[in-house]
């Protein structure tokens, strides 16, 4: 059986690899056999820093380089992506989940369901708390929006339970995650929602 | 929990015609409804009609289709039906609102499909989405927006 591919998409700075880092044990601890691809623009900067963080066999992480916009390489011709996960399955076998960072974008990027069958949207609270009022198509349409940082609220003057409010109305109650990534906070309930999605074993 | 790790084939080939016929006598044939826009996954977990829990997992180079047997057996089936399409048919009122529209939709990534002087844009989202994305174009009647379901964008 081939692995799940899910993506993790998200602007820039709002926590996608210090979420990716705070999976990597939790899944793993579960007996997840996993790998990642990180996308950036132009360099491998995320793709290293998972490989350095001790937390995965530096082997199981790959990158691709956009080269341009980021959201072109999962959206509009993921084939590099695709390419990149069938090495990773073949260098791996009875690899089980394959997960894809994107190089980070704006709020209207998406992923190709030809590259991942269930993918996550990733914002933080410091990056204002109408972001989910702009109805992006990335915070519309993912699987499950992440909304970070949540310790961060009352030092930006958000109102979280407001913002996480009108992050469910606009996605008409699809699932909405509140995470401090750094501290593992809302780690767990993301776990849960990929093993139910993907790895069908709750 | 099914698992179901490949598609068998169509409802329309004749391998499975004649025994989904049958099963289709005794009520025996369950339904998997999907959205159009769920119909790429080939991973997920969803629920037949009949409420059966399946977990989907096909290889890379197989899809889900309207008509995808996933199960067949002498005494039930599964096949796949895809809830009908809806569009939304944007009709401009010059040239100059066309080309006005066509830039939006292009940089918007929405699907689209051409329908002689009108654009049919797939709803993936609610309706009002896509026409809070065509601001004053709408609300100034440069753009006319009305919805369509699949039979009437054909």
């Amino acid at each position: 059986m081939t692995a799940a591919r899910i993506g993790i998409g998200g602007p820039v700075g709002s926590g996608k690899t210090a979420l990716i880092e705070a999976l990597i044990p939790r899944l793993t601890a579960s007996g997840v056999n996993l790998a990642v691809i990180t996308n950036d623009l132009v360099t491998r900067e995320d793709a290293e820093r998972i490989r350095r963080s001790g937390l995965i066999d530096p082997a199981r992480v790959g990158a691709v380089e956009a080269g341009a916009c980021p959201h072109t390489v999962i959206r509009e011709d993921p084939t590099m992506n695709m390419v990149a996960g069938d090495e990773m399955e073949a260098k791996f076998p009875g690899l089980q989940l394959l997960i894809y960072e994107s190089g980070g974008d704006n709020l209207a990027s998406t992923f190709s369901l030809d590259l991942v069958d269930w993918w996550m949207f990733v914002i933080d609270v410091a990056g204002g708390d109408d972001i989910p009022r702009k109805r992006g198509p990335g915070v519309l349409r993912c699987d499950l929006l992440v909304v970070n940082k949540i310790d961060l609220a009352p030092h930006v003057g958000v109102n979280l339970p407001r913002m996480l409010d009108e992050a469910q109305a606009v996605r008409g109650g699809r699932p909405v995650l509140a995470t401090n990534c750094r501290r593992g906070d809302g780690v767990a309930e993301i776990a849960a929602a990929i093993d139910a999605a993907v790895l069908f074993r709750t | 929990m099914l698992r179901i790790e490949r598609v068998l084939g169509s409802r329309v080939e004749a391998a499975f015609a004649g025994a989904l016929h049958d099963l289709e006598h005794h009520g025996a044939v369950d339904v998997l409804p999907l959205a159009p826009a769920d119909v790429s996954r080939r991973r997920m977990r969803a629920q037949t009609r009949a409420g059966a829990d399946l977990a989907i997992s096909l290889p890379r180079d197989q899809t889900l289709f309207d008509g995808a047997v996933l199960l067949l057996e002498a005494d039930r089936a599964i096949v796949v039906r895809v809830n009908a399409e809806r569009w939304l048919q944007l009709s401009p009122r010059s040239i100059a609102d066309a080309v006005e529209l066509g830039y939006h939709a292009g940089n918007l990534h929405w699907r689209v499909r051409f329908a002689g002087e009108s654009l049919l844009v797939a709803l993936e989202a609610p309706v009002d989405d896509y026409v809070a994305r065509l601001g004053t174009m709408v609300s100034e009647r440069r753009v006319a927006a009305a919805v369509l379901d699949e039979g009437e964008a054909a």
